[in-house]
């Protein structure tokens, strides 16, 4: 156990403090600390424009392989990274879901070709993904995909037909990542496909859904007979749950610390308002705020205790089940307690139509937190039978 | 950054292991609340090396750390161990070697050799109790902000019973502030170390003891039948279990960071053990309340096993610094002027 870093990572730590400092101004001033979650609908362009600048310097996708164009960054480095970044105010990344997610799957999972065409555009924060999971019928039974994938022999072409929902930054992307069925007759997790989709095309429809806050980040994704090249399959007919849980695999990775250090600037804010307005006299919201404390610190603990283990097994391990619980139900308590600590400023809007305050849309957006990404329900029936192995309950 | 433990480390915690689950049986724990005492445990203990792990080998001990035996001490939890080995190796002989020089030449080598015991006496909750007072040779008491060493024979020492019957809790009189001023040993930083520890050692043993709750929930509920059924395959039993599950899960890197801060002196080592008690006992808490509902009323009887390790968690929820004291210590800090806020600064 060595708890700390050294000499080389605070040299990385002084790299990236620097270049953030010195290119976080200007044109990007304005971004700084905005495009988090419940505002990631906010300044789309300039956040891209942003991710090309990450790029310019390389700071994107540090943590992949340098033969795919990363800096093969280690934990010890991408956990710096984000703290560093956040620390600066970094703006929330619209290249996340292409570098966190898209790209290590296509590095464990796809053909040299598919790496080839779209590793560079996330690399150089070009060319934007979103993720095509969840159904109308398809939500804490994931497995029960509707969405249809049929191969046209004429055309050679993957044909895509069906509904995704809930899918953020839809609008704003350049592709999608979609599970849907190869075999017709299949059930559950068997049958399905995992493929790669150019969202500008005539056979996708994307439906902005407004959300409780007045904004909209999720969408409804029609497809009507969408295609995509017979190239762009992850992996073969049938494997795309497999390929899906590699996915969340690396969802649980070293992106939580990144989330982490979000949440560590939320609750800063939240300490600030209580000095500011007197809350942090009172004995209750002291006290409250201490468990926020703990609770990051023992979120922060666990992943680097977590990264620190076998990282390379991208297989849903129990502590991916226990994070999800954990960070939602920890962060959907921050939300209430920042209107706590607002008091009767906690209702007022910021300005007309509906314009909420950071604390406000932290309050709103985190009643979702425990829905989204599996219920916290589902997470439990998981960690029961899974971890716990406890009797399983008959399912339909 | 390693948040590992070495081999031998495991290894040690493993061969530990294996004589408390064999030797530490709930009927020998309850055997020991009804008579009060078991001369050979303290002898089986001292034979294995644990009595004396953190004496310095100079000393005649195996000198070990505060990271060597954080695993021990979930383990002494696990199996709620009527004996006081984690107040021996985690605070009375740490602070002894605190204290140095010829108390400490004198004193450790007859802890290690089991031949004395010594106690320790301080900590926030009013009135002090001092834990096995009566078994220990000599005491180091809290005066007016010092550590005193004292012979418990020039002393009144009254019998405080504990709810978990295998916690010996006294009240220490006859030791008058400034009565004996020469007995005054060490001072603040001393005694601050000694509450760290002291916590440590029962966010440690929190650890072991929600485990164990657990284990014993999850093993009924998956026997016990109702409505035809195992009742550990309904959802709102699961549930209860689960959440355990990951407070318990998620408790253990704190502690683990804690007994790295304290075994390396870390300037907010004091911090970090209220992050690891105030998670520990949180999940022991959790664990108590849900798996007693999970037992259904056979869990509040005296015949299942279960209230001896609830019992055991509920007490070391308090002990060295309850909730609102390290709460306090947590949100003093947060609201300094001059505290650090913003991301990074974490290890």
């Amino acid at each position: 156990m060595e708890l700390k870093f050294s000499p080389e990572d605070e040299h990385f730590r002084k790299e990236i403090a620097d270049w953030l400092a010195e290119h976080l101004v200007g044109e990007f001033a304005a971004i700084r600390f905005r495009g988090g979650p419940g505002d990631e609908h906010m300044y789309p362009e300039e956040r891209k424009a942003w991710e090309q600048e990450l790029a310019a310097g390389g700071w994107t996708c540090i943590g992949w392989p340098e033969a795919f164009g990363g800096r093969g960054a280690s934990i010890e480095q991408q956990v710096i990274f984000h703290e560093e970044y956040a620390r600066a105010g970094g703006p929330g990344r619209m290249g996340h879901i292409g570098e966190t997610l898209t790209g290590p799957t296509l590095i464990a999972f796809g053909s040299d070709e598919q790496r080839e065409r779209f590793l560079p555009g996330i690399r150089a924060g070009t060319r934007f993904w979103c993720q095509g999971y969840s159904e109308p019928s398809a939500g804490s039974d994931l497995a029960n995909v509707k969405t249809k994938a049929v191969f046209d022999e004429a055309s050679q072409r993957w044909l895509i037909s069906g509904q995704k929902v809930w899918t953020s930054l839809a609008h704003e992307s350049d592709h999608c990542f979609v599970i849907a069925r190869t075999d017709p007759d299949s059930v559950g997790h068997r049958g399905l496909g995992f493929f790669l989709l150019d969202m500008d095309q005539p056979g996708i429809t994307v439906r902005p859904i407004e959300q409780m806050t007045g904004t909209s980040e999720f969408n409804e994704v029609f497809f009507d007979e969408a295609h995509c090249g017979a190239g762009d399959i992850v992996g073969a007919p049938g494997d795309g749950w497999k390929v899906a849980m590699g996915l969340l695999g690396f969802e649980r990775g070293v992106s939580t610390l990144g989330q982490q250090m979000l949440f560590q600037n939320e609750l800063d804010d939240i300490i600030r308002e209580a000095k500011r307005n007197g809350a942090a006299k009172d004995p209750v919201i002291r006290q409250r705020i201490a468990d926020a404390h703990v609770g990051l610190k023992i979120m922060r603990y666990n992943s680097m205790r977590t990264l620190s283990g076998n990282a390379d097994d991208g297989s849903l391990q129990p502590e991916a089940m226990i994070y999800k619980l954990y960070w939602s139900t920890w962060h959907r308590n921050l939300g209430k307690l920042a209107m706590d600590v607002l008091g009767p400023e906690a209702e007022i809007c910021a300005a007309p139509p509906y314009e909420l305050s950071r604390l406000q849309s932290l309050f709103l957006f985190s009643r979702a937190d425990t829905i989204y990404g599996g219920t916290n329900q589902v997470q439990r029936n998981i960690i029961a039978e899974r971890a716990l192995n406890m009797p399983r309950e008959p399912r339909g | 950054m390693d948040f590992n433990f070495t081999q031998d480390q495991l290894l040690f915690r493993d061969s530990a292991r294996d004589f408390l689950r064999g030797e530490i049986t709930p009927e020998r724990v309850r055997a020991l609340w009804e008579s009060g005492h078991d001369e050979s445990l303290w002898g089986q203990l001292t034979e294995l090396g644990l009595v004396g792990i953190t004496v310095p080998e100079e000393h005649g001990g195996l000198g070990m750390s505060e990271v060597d035996f954080v695993l021990l001490a979930e383990e002494c939890g696990y199996v709620a161990l009527p004996a006081p080995l984690v107040h021996t190796a985690l605070v009375a002989a740490p602070a002894l070697v605190d204290i140095g020089g010829e108390l400490a030449a004198s004193w450790l080598p007859r802890i290690a050799g089991g031949e004395a015991r010594v106690a320790v006496g301080t900590g926030p909750a009013q009135p002090l109790l001092v834990e096995d007072a009566d078994r220990a040779q000599l005491i180091l008491l809290e005066r007016a902000g010092a550590l005193h060493a004292l012979d418990p024979a020039d002393l009144t020492l009254r019998r405080n019973d504990s709810m978990d019957g295998s916690r010996r809790l006294f009240t220490v009189e006859g030791a008058d502030e400034g009565a004996d001023e020469g007995a005054a040993v060490a001072d603040a930083p001393a005694i601050a170390a000694a509450l760290n520890r002291g916590g440590l050692g029962c966010a440690a043993q929190a650890l072991g003891l929600a485990q164990r709750m657990l284990d014993l929930a999850v093993a009924y509920t998956a026997e016990r039948k109702q409505f035809g059924k195992p009742v550990g395959s309904f959802q709102a039993v699961k549930h209860h279990m689960a959440n355990v599950a990951v407070k318990l899960e998620y408790a253990r890197a704190p502690v683990y960071r804690a007994s790295w801060s304290l075994a390396k002196d870390h300037p907010d080592a004091a911090r970090h053990v209220s992050h690891a008690k105030l998670a520990a006992c949180e999940a022991a808490a959790l664990a108590a309340k849900n798996c007693i509902q999970a037992h259904g009323a056979m869990g509040y009887t005296w015949e299942v096993d279960l209230h001896l390790y609830m019992k055991k968690a509920w007490a070391l929820a308090g002990a060295w610094g309850d909730t609102g004291f390290h709460k306090q210590r947590i949100s003093n800090a947060l609201f300094e002027d001059d505290a650090p806020l913003g991301a990074g600064a974490t290890f």
